[in-house]
């Protein structure tokens, strides 16, 4: 008797009965229609700038209730996203996860209260900040879900449905945090360790930001980092030339993550390209950096000599941002999808920011996981980091001199005029 | 090149009753017709007379590309600038590929009686980038130094030793195109700023298994937003000329070369050693704009078709040519060629 192979293969278990897939959820998608018809109204650095500057109660009352409303338009537009991909992507884990996390959000700042005064501002910022640490992890879950759901979706539509969302969790953090940011600000105009520099600041937003310095400041703590057995390592020198100067409204988070990103790889594959011991003087080739100072926008030009993109698992570096694992295989990676489980399944999850990568010296168990994580590889910096950098409608380009080193272009527009990239 | 001559056909009435466009007509006609008495060739004797009559064939399509460029120039109003732009592709393809045979049947005749080490056919097999760099760039620098005054320095590093097998002249072509741009770009950027002495360019060479690698920096102020979506459009597409900068430039280049009648034919050198003549550029054409490059290939620079067939001949084989402008700044130009020993077909 030959046993029946289709047996000994377990269906899935269905993800536990939540309040997502019960079938009066069905039902209850009338009110999530309503939201989702409603166009999103995208904003410019400049209006949140404007906005900001002149802070009162009145007016930050206002931005609480802009808030407040426009959260769950953003929310409905992508949940109805999920709703139309194929049913059983979404049944995937991690995508669910995400479904359910959505989906209680929009249900809560749907039915939140309007604001009235301070006070009920306050404990606002606190349900914003609350939901904004629940949803930390979705980056990875998303990434994760998606990637395994390669073989159900085309992937010109897996990597234009997760962009959406990630973009739009992008701008809805940008609102919600700049909220919570003006609100601070405007409680305690000048608290206690106020510094110069903070006035150059508009809730979220760097008034005059300084591109060189921040490339130092990664360049700095990458040098700082150690190697996966905590033995210190020597890191190729970094050269800025060009417009050194470059002073520009943005914010901050959304220049050093792609900047500590990029240079996070050319000091990787500097390294991998020119193998030495510790103890011998550094050989390594310079990382050139050029800032270049552009009347709309600022260029930022990394050139390594890494090497170049020599890679089996992608053709061209467009495929680097691809979350499908049929245009990058290196997404099936058992380590790495090991460590996006991880990361998407612990508290703190992974909120793509240079600072959550150098929490070590913390000795916290979960943010050694989160750092442990950046360190596996995750495939996550680059298409974040173009995310990011297309948010405000920029551009993330990177160019393989292959047997060389890879240049990569970061164009980011200077004025603050561009309305975020968010689709309806 | 019976496919080339239906592509013409297929034009619209209008665009084929332009003289240009008509004259081109005629003689791929004339060509095809040529080719097609030929008889078949079964001895030494009879073969150097069909070399002879090849390499008469090749004279007569030098000026192929500037004509075609008049004549679509002349009929832009008729065709929307997609289809003149997928025409040329296909046509400018197609003539790379078929010279590529006259000539190479042409260069293993000759290899015959006079063999060349290093050579199959009109393929170098020990081709060394840096030398046709140098030679390039002395062309380039002198053209510059006579028209602008000013030469920026060229550096290049990376793997400089490198050696590969490729056709001579389409390495030499794509050089001297992106080398001139650079050269004019900077040296105009230069003359604009007060700095003492130009920025010098950089080209960093990169050999990989199947590839050579090539990359052109310069810090001549790179390309306007507007103008980046147009360089690699063929010249009649971009925006006028007044502010065209230093690529729509080519563009006045072009109608210099047309307007000082049909420049003698050079001779086809099938010869690793080319001589682009720069003294005879200079005679012809009063300045850097007008600059054009003699080769096997005809008359085809200073069209504002530099940027365009550069990418047609790099991607011929299956390499590929990539632009970034950083505007204010300079612009940073990736070539790749595949190496020609393997197998590297491509479908003509």
């Amino acid at each position: 008797m030959r046993p029946s192979r289709r047996l000994h293969l377990p269906l899935q278990p269905i993800p536990s009965t939540s309040s997502t897939s019960a079938p009066t959820h069905f039902y209850r998608n009338r009110q999530l229609e309503l939201y989702a018809s409603k166009r999103s109204k995208p904003l410019s650095l400049r209006q949140l700038i404007f906005f900001g500057r002149s802070m009162n109660e009145e007016r930050l009352i206002q931005s609480a209730n802009y808030v407040r409303t426009e959260l769950p338009v953003r929310l409905a537009h992508r949940i109805r996203d999920l709703q139309t991909l194929p049913f059983v992507v979404v049944r995937q884990e991690q995508v669910a996860k995400v479904y359910e996390l959505y989906w209680t959000a929009f249900e809560r700042v749907r039915s939140y209260p309007p604001i009235h005064d301070l006070h009920d501002n306050e404990r606002f910022c606190e349900f914003l900040q609350q939901i904004l640490d629940e949803h930390a992890a979705v980056i990875p879950m998303l990434s994760l879900g998606f990637s395994l759901s390669s073989q159900h979706l085309a992937p010109e539509l897996l990597d234009t449905v997760l962009r959406r969302m990630l973009v739009s969790r992008i701008s809805r953090r940008v609102v919600a945090q700049h909220h919570v940011a003006l609100s601070r600000s405007l409680a305690q105009p000048r608290p206690a360790g106020w510094r110069r520099d903070q006035q150059d600041h508009v809730g979220i937003i760097s008034t005059a930001l300084d591109a060189g310095e921040c490339i130092r400041h990664c360049v700095e703590l990458l040098h700082q980092r150690r190697g996966p057995e905590g033995q210190e390592r020597i890191g190729p020198e970094v050269k800025i030339d060009g417009d050194t100067e470059t002073k520009f409204a943005y914010i901050r988070e959304h220049l050093e993550y792609p900047i500590f990103e990029l240079l996070k790889n050319s000091f990787r594959f500097t390294r991998l390209a020119h193998p030495q011991q510790p103890s011998e003087p550094s050989s390594l080739p310079p990382i050139q950096v050029t800032l270049v100072n552009a009347p709309t926008d600022v260029h930022i030009r990394i050139s390594d000599q890494g090497g170049g993109l020599q890679s089996a698992d992608v053709v061209t570096p467009s495929d680097l941002y691809s979350f499908s694992h049929l245009r990058n295989k290196a997404r099936l990676a058992s380590d790495r999808l090991a460590a996006l489980k991880k990361a998407s399944m612990s508290s703190r999850g992974m909120m793509a920011t240079v600072q959550e990568q150098l929490r070590s010296e913390e000795g916290e168990e979960e943010a050694q996981a989160v750092e442990a994580a950046s360190r596996t590889h995750l495939g996550i910096g680059l298409p974040m980091s173009k995310i990011y950098a297309e948010y405000f409608r920029g551009g993330l380009h990177l160019v393989s001199l292959d047997g060389y080193g890879v240049d990569a272009y970061l164009r980011l527009p200077k004025l603050g005029t561009m309305l975020e990239d968010i689709e309806v | 090149m019976a496919a080339r001559i239906r592509a013409l056909e297929s034009l619209p009435y209008i665009v084929g009753v332009n003289p240009f466009i008509s004259r081109l007509y005629t003689i791929y006609r004339e060509s095809l017709d040529a080719l097609l008495r030929e008889k078949e060739v079964t001895t030494l004797e009879e073969n150097d007379e069909f070399v002879r009559r090849l390499q008469g064939l090749v004279e007569s399509h030098a000026n192929d590309i500037p004509i075609m460029a008049k004549g679509f120039q002349e009929c832009k109003r008729y065709m929307t600038p997609s289809a003149v732009s997928a025409f040329l592709d296909g046509a400018i393809r197609s003539r790379i590929g078929t010279r590529l045979i006259g000539e190479q049947h042409v260069a293993i005749s000759r290899s015959l009686s006079h063999p060349t080490p290093g050579q199959v056919g009109v393929v170098q097999t020990d081709l060394k980038p840096r030398e046709m760099i140098q030679h390039c760039a002395a062309f380039v620098a002198e053209l510059c130094e006579s028209t602008l005054g000013v030469v920026p320095q060229l550096v290049v590093d990376g793997m400089v030793d490198a050696t590969f097998s490729y056709i001579p002249v389409h390495l030499e072509y794509i050089l001297t195109e992106l080398l001139k741009n650079a050269y004019r770009a900077t040296a105009e950027h230069h003359l604009r700023l007060p700095t003492p002495t130009p920025p010098s360019i950089t080209l960093t060479l990169s050999r990989t298994p199947s590839f050579l690698s090539f990359r052109i920096r310069d810090g001549g102020g790179g390309i306007a937003p507007a103008h980046l979506a147009h360089v690699f459009s063929y010249a009649f597409t971009t925006a006028g000329v007044e502010d065209g900068g230093p690529y729509a430039m080519q563009h006045v280049g072009g109608q210099a070369a047309l307007d000082a009648g049909a420049p003698p034919p050079p001779s086809p050198s099938t010869s690793p050693s080319l001589s682009p003549a720069p003294a005879l550029a200079e005679s012809v054409f009063t300045e850097i704009s007008a600059t054009s490059l003699r080769s096997s290939m005809g008359t085809i620079a200073g069209l504002g078709y530099g940027l365009p067939l550069a990418r047609l001949y790099a991607s011929y084989f299956g390499g590929g040519l990539e632009l970034v402008s950083l505007y204010g700044h300079g612009t940073d130009v990736f070539v790749k060629l595949r190496s020609l020993e393997g197998g590297a077909d491509v479908l003509l």
